[in-house]
């Protein structure tokens, strides 16, 4: 007995306590630099010299590490800079899960009800879920082709053309292709009518300064800036900007569960359904498996983890053009790289094994 | 004797209005898409530059370079003083203006 509590008091004093847990304040603390060959590999790999001619490689803006809540690594280039707020391009629809996560969080909505008790400009698809959207499986027929079909896209139209005035009414004008919650497909309409519901919500005014107050300003985050259309509905789906330092603010909420310092400022089983995959997504349709408006490195459907040289617990935020907010629990590893990548040169799984290779935890002695 | 159909005498011209048909359809059916399609170049030159340059604070020959595309646009004008950006080409033309610190820019209607 005296034995076995003996043996439970030496277990618990070699936990690590949770005062020596970091936490960024204003600025970010910072840990022991890394150095060798590793690093040099890493920096060959993201900062290749860049030619603004061709725009063509590997762009790296921004390439910054925190490990542990420590921030180890930090690097700029292009015109990008600490102070640079950075367009995040689709890493906005991840903030937009987590702003949402806040509203869950306060009781505003259930994951089941339907999108349309908050947004009336859905009536023609009454029975798409809030969860629905958060997995991008609205089943409506949704085009995301960027650059290569501007004709048939409906992301190009949504942001410049016939929707930009009113992106959430655009999107819902759009007919189904399968009923809600079966299949997935990416949409940033999808994201854009998550954002005008949370407004239905809160009511306009409240809305406005929403982001702010309830997921920016508690993490420290000071120069977060997320354009809206004319009706004032943020676009959820693409135009949030912050710092890196900023950005990895969100990338250590998600580490952490959801705890920002002691507060709970994402319940867990948010979190939670962020990091679940989709139980529609077909093996290899997309980049990584989607979660709630996260992305995650998961073996899923017999096929193998997307990224084979991180960890599976990896997840991120991606964005067009190479943004990527990395986060690996495992490793305590959370990297924001930005960019400026005009062609397919970049791979994440190659960055993120050189990082991993960089960065790791030093075994103590 | 009958005379032979006239699409079998003129196989060629045949072909072409069939094509013509063809892609009159497609036209047609694709209206709207069509319609909007020269407006994507300014409007999405005006609203990224606009960013660029006072959302990002990047340098405004950064800006010129970072929006360009493959077709070229006719003009693209920064009023500095109101943060307002208007670009044309294809024949078309868009603004956009810079809102506030959280707000960043905005396509105009």
């Amino acid at each position: 007995m005296l034995k076995g509590s003996t043996l439970l008091l030496a277990l618990l004093f070699m936990l690590p306590p949770a005062w020596a847990e970091n936490w960024p304040a204003t600025q970010w603390s910072t840990g022991p630099a890394a150095s060798g060959p590793a690093l040099e590999a890493l920096e060959a790999y993201a900062f290749a010299p860049r030619n603004e001619a061709t725009r063509l490689g590997i762009r790296s803006d921004a390439l910054l590490v925190i490990r542990d809540g420590l921030l180890i690594y930090e690097r700029y280039a292009g015109p990008t800079s600490a102070d640079t707020p950075h367009l995040t391009w689709s890493i906005s629809k991840s903030l937009l899960a987590a702003v949402l996560g806040v509203a869950y969080g306060e009781g505003r909505f259930q994951l089941h009800d339907k999108a349309v008790r908050f947004l009336p400009a859905l009536r023609q698809h009454p029975d798409i879920s809030l969860a629905d959207l958060l997995h991008w499986a609205s089943g409506l027929d949704w085009q995301e082709d960027y650059e290569y079909a501007p004709l048939k896209s409906s992301v190009v139209a949504m942001l410049y053309t016939r929707g930009h005035g009113d992106m959430a009414t655009f999107t819902a004008e759009h007919p189904a292709f399968s009923p809600p919650g079966q299949v997935f497909r990416y949409s940033s309409g999808d994201s854009n009518l998550l954002s005008a519901a949370l407004k239905g919500m809160l009511g306009a005014q409240r809305y406005a300064d929403y982001p702010w107050q309830a997921l920016f300003e508690p993490l420290g985050i000071t120069h977060a800036v997320w354009e809206s259309d004319a009706t004032g509905t943020f676009v959820g789906s693409s135009y949030a900007y912050l710092t890196a330092r900023d950005l990895a603010r969100v990338g250590l909420l998600m580490l952490r569960d959801g705890r920002w310092g002691e507060r709970q400022l994402l319940p867990r089983d948010w979190v939670e359904f962020s990091r679940t995959p989709f139980a529609g997504y077909q093996a290899n349709q997309d980049e990584l498996v989607p979660g709630g408006h996260w992305w995650l490195n998961r073996a899923v459907g017999g096929a193998p983890s997307p990224w084979p040289d991180a960890p599976a617990d990896t997840f991120a935020a991606l964005g067009h053009w190479g943004q990527a907010l990395y986060v690996i629990p495992s490793a305590g590893l959370v990297i924001v790289r930005y960019a400026d990548d005009r062609d397919g040169s970049y791979s994440h799984n190659e960055l993120l094994k050189l990082a991993q290779e960089a960065f790791a935890r030093q075994v103590q002695p | 004797m009958s005379r032979r159909p006239w699409g079998v005498r003129h196989p060629f011209v045949s072909l072409l209005l069939l094509a013509l048909l063809a892609l009159f359809g497609w036209g047609w059916s694709e209206r709207v898409a069509l319609r909007a399609f020269p407006d994507i170049l300014s409007a999405y030159s005006a609203k990224e530059y606009c960013s660029c340059r006072y959302v990002m604070h990047n340098a405004a020959e950064y800006c010129e370079g970072y929006v360009q595309q493959y077709l070229p646009l006719k003009s693209l004008h920064d009023d500095a003083e109101h943060k307002r950006v208007s670009a044309s080409g294809l024949g078309r033309s868009h603004s956009a203006v810079w809102l506030s610190e959280r707000q960043g820019c905005r396509l105009e209607p």
